[in-house]
């Protein structure tokens, strides 16, 4: 069990009563959970104890969800390279992971260990007491079995809270179950997100486009040109952020500060040097670049980003849904292929739309999906992962 | 060669809200060392900062103050430097998006001649911790006090539009002014809550390009900013002469040897826009409800005082410069008093007096009903000008009424022509010397006459009618 959890918490027995009791949640480290040892998977917050509850957990807490321990993960949650991120459920240790999303970890994760991965709209759950990197593009992902679950959960979760202002002002998407009726639901197929896609891939994809199809739901295909333009903004925005924000994890309060140095500028250096793993590092270096050599370009890539998201709510004005799909998840070690990995899935996170894996039906030789909807659809997008699951074990089609 | 300087400021005003700028600690940096602290202003990983609605508005009101126009979007960014009085390393700075553009403020320069000094743009930031470098035994030590971490500023940019040292200070004192009448802060630079940088470049007179100019901090007055910047301007005429060339560079003001040398600069880069904090919208309407919420300016309030109370423009701009005097002197003339006895009983003997008492005049026993009082028994002949200064000290040791301790130490002027008639058959008599003098036409005598009378009477003679009653005897 130690491969997958780094902490373990017998909570799980003493959870509040509530409708979601019972229910056993696996969290990542970066979700502050109060006395709870808080790291993120990073040297630089080494031996860190959340104060306090992040706001998502005592609110699961309140709704009588059990916390059964945190599960490793990469560090800051960047990537899935040495994260065990579904494993806990694969190995039904719990029902529930939570996994931070940065550019779609969330979904791959889902994809390698074949359950259910989602990532809410971003805004909708407050980020109060969330460890991360990249503010503006990661939010918390949900792992669980069935769509419902996923869905019971946000209900809890989403909403206001005077923590974290930041959350736009909007009203609370309603969670009651929305009829899906297939003739009369357009699902859209971006044709440019199967570029990135083997051709083994690509049959795996196109198998899973015709169980919508079979299911009665109408398809239709979409061009965006620009779709591999998400991986350039991500990457340019994202790290200039992460380079910015990362400031905070300079070793001197908590983490492990370097012995050696001469004077605090050298205790800085060597500590960040010493503490940080090479991908975080190459990825914090090349924020800095941009933000200290080429500020245009992120100012570029800052409008770019504006565009794709007008891009994007042009499309889904258009239909009901977006279908896209799924690479496997590969180990990376460069940043280009550390990116190249999450091609189809960080479109949402540049966007701040829901997205949601949902995987193939056992036994069948078709890919999992990534079903996707404008900003705050998520209650319609889990109802449609619900309506696919439950008309596969109704057998048809 | 003659030289013009170009001289442009950067203010820090520290604005007097309850709380932080972002999180609910206590905003009073004085208190015992990391008393008002969370994880918020500690940025703790996790913490989300909270923008405080009330330093929005005391900022706002302070541009609004000072002519400045609101943006509708204005938005913080992080500024990235790292040091130990910056936790997570980046200061929440309006860097892109101010909270206001434009604005400006209009002093008299050394010739007297009006001068509109410009300002650049106001934007809202957060103070960092204070760093206390200190020994312990003979290994020096650095303790950081977080109580000022998250405090609420606002950093004033001007244009480059000063040419001199004077034109700094006039408008510095104006700006302490304008902000003190808004209420945003209390401007103390001997407090630290407001810090002046200067830069500082020069150029051949009637040249109109702009050279590398040189940033001098530290300075903890106003007379300070003056002496620094003169100190400079000769500084770099110097150097320029000599075949030295200006570098950028950021020197400090010291103080003891008034000269500035040079310090080493903190690392700064460009500001990346921080997703965590709301972007801050102001709608129009709500501009203008805080436009309505402003008092009227100094510079108004002393155009009405000449107008409506008949004072000199060099009073009126004294008085309304501080807006509790200016309320003070408002409250004597509601009372009754005329405008100029208001005005010379305040600035000559009440501020004083509270000065010389260590007090706030708004927290003074002497109130303006108090000592209204007491001028209008003054106008009343009640009693005499000398009577009045006694009674004034006695206002600050209790808190009877004048009218009361006029009575009870009896110090009511005497009028009673009989009574005065002995009393100047006395001095006549005993004075038989000042008398011929006076009848050979000695102007003087007269003045020595009313005095012996006053003295004899214990100083409660009414003095004008002493000299009615002497001018009838001789």
């Amino acid at each position: 069990m130690d491969s997958i959890f780094c902490y373990r918490h017998p909570e799980t027995a003493t959870a509040q009563a509530g409708p979601l009791q019972g229910l056993r949640l696996a969290i990542q480290p970066n979700f502050s959970v109060a006395g709870w040892p808080t790291d993120a998977g990073s040297r630089a917050l080494a031996h860190f104890t959340a104060l306090e509850d992040a706001t998502l957990v005592e609110r699961l807490r309140q709704a009588g969800v059990g916390l059964c321990g945190s599960i490793r993960m990469s560090e800051f949650g960047f990537g899935l390279a040495s994260s065990q991120a579904g494993a806990a459920l694969q190995q039904q240790a719990a029902d529930a992971e939570l996994v931070l999303d940065l550019m779609g970890e969330s979904r791959l994760a889902a994809a390698r260990a074949a359950v259910c991965g989602f990532k809410p709209s971003y805004g909708l759950v407050s980020r109060f007491g969330l460890i991360g990197l990249i503010p503006s593009m990661e939010c918390c992902g949900l792992l669980s079995g069935s769509p419902n679950t996923i869905r019971e959960m946000l209900k809890r979760i989403a909403g206001p809270d005077e923590r974290d202002f930041s959350l736009p002002d909007e009203p609370v998407p309603d969670f009651s179950l929305p009829t899906i009726t297939p003739p009369t639901t357009t699902i859209g197929v971006i044709t440019e997100a199967q570029n990135p896609l083997s051709a083994e891939e690509q049959a795996q994809f196109r198998a899973a486009l015709d169980e919508l199809n079979r299911a009665g739901f109408n398809l239709r295909e979409l061009s965006l040109p620009d779709f591999g333009l998400f991986s350039l903004v991500h990457r340019i925005v994202g790290s200039v952020e992460a380079s910015s924000c990362a400031g905070r994890y300079d070793s001197v309060r908590y983490g492990k500060r370097a012995p050696g140095a001469r004077n605090w500028n050298e205790m800085y250096r060597l500590s960040r040097g010493a503490a940080f793993g090479l991908l975080v590092k190459s990825y914090l270096f090349q924020g800095a670049f941009f933000q200290f050599e080429r500020y245009d370009a992120y100012e570029d890539a800052c409008r770019l980003r504006a565009r794709l998201v007008a891009d994007m709510q042009r499309l889904t004005g258009q239909v009901d849904f977006l279908v896209l799909p799924v690479a496997a998840a590969r180990a990376a070690e460069a940043l280009a292929e550390h990116y190249a990995q999450f091609a189809t899935t960080l479109f949402a996170n540049v966007t701040g739309q829901p997205a949601l894996y949902l995987p193939p039906p056992s036994g069948a030789a078709q890919a999992g999906v990534q079903l996707a909807g404008p900003r705050l659809s998520d209650a319609r997008l889990l109802a449609l992962g619900e309506y696919l699951v439950n008309s596969r074990r109704r057998g048809n089609p | 060669m003659d030289f013009e300087a170009v001289i442009g400021l950067e203010i820090h005003v520290e604005l007097n809200c309850a709380t932080k700028l972002f999180c609910d600690c206590p905003n009073r940096p004085g208190d015992e060392p990391n008393s008002n602290i969370c994880p918020i202003c500690l940025w703790f990983p996790g913490a989300i900062p909270r923008l405080s609605q009330a330093a929005v508005e005391k900022a706002a009101l302070l541009c609004l103050g000072l002519g400045a126009e609101l943006q509708p979007r204005s938005a913080f960014d992080q500024k990235v430097y790292y040091y130990p009085d910056l936790p997570k390393g980046y200061q929440l700075s309006q860097a892109h998006l101010p909270l206001s553009r434009g604005g400006g403020i209009e002093i008299s320069d050394e010739h007297g001649k009006p001068k509109k000094l410009r300002i650049h743009h106001i934007h809202m930031e957060e103070d960092v911790a204070k760093l206390l470098h200190e020994m312990e035994g003979r290994q020096p030590i650095s303790l950081v006090d977080f109580n000022r971490a998250g405090a609420p500023l606002v950093e004033i940019v001007t244009e480059p539009d000063f040419r001199t040292p004077y034109e700094a200070m006039e408008f510095l004192k104006a700006l302490r002014t304008q902000v003190r009448y808004v209420g945003s802060s209390e401007c103390s630079m001997e407090n630290g809550t407001m810090r002046v940088d200067a830069n500082i470049s020069i150029r051949p007179c009637g040249s109109h390009q702009m050279n590398t100019k040189v940033e001098v901090k530290n300075m903890n007055s106003i007379r300070h900013v003056g002496d620094a910047i003169a100190y400079e301007i000769s500084r770099q005429s110097a150097a320029v002469l000599a075949g030295e060339a200006i570098v950028l560079h950021t020197r400090l003001w010291d103080p003891d040897k008034k000269v500035t040398a040079p310090m080493r600069a903190k690392f700064e880069g460009p500001c990346v826009p921080d997703p965590a904090v709301p972007v801050i919208e102001l709608s129009p309407d709500w501009i203008e409800k805080m436009r309505g919420r402003l008092p009227e300016m100094p510079a108004a309030r002393a155009e009405r005082f000449v107008k409506q109370h008949g004072l000199t423009g060099d009073e009126a701009v004294f008085l309304s410069a501080d807006p509790e005097v200016a309320g003070y002197f408002e409250a004597l003339t509601g009372e009754g008093v005329a405008p100029r006895t208001a005005m010379h009983w305040l600035t000559t003997q009440l501020l004083p007096a509270v000065k010389a008492r260590g007090q706030e005049l708004s927290r003074s026993p002497v109130t303006a009903a108090r000592f209204a009082g007491l001028l209008n028994m003054l106008a009343r002949d009640e009693i005499n000008a000398n009577a009045a200064r006694e009674v004034l000290t006695h206002l600050f040791d209790s808190d009877a009424a004048p009218e009361a301790i006029i009575s009870a130490k009896g110090f009511r002027q005497v009028s009673d022509q009989s009574v005065l008639d002995a009393l100047i058959n006395q001095v006549l008599a005993a004075q038989p010397a000042a008398v011929a003098d006076l009848q050979a036409g000695q102007g003087k005598a007269m003045g020595f006459l009313i005095g012996q009378v006053m003295q004899a009477s214990g100083g409660k003679a009414n003095p004008k009618i002493i000299r009615e009653l002497l001018a009838k005897k001789i």
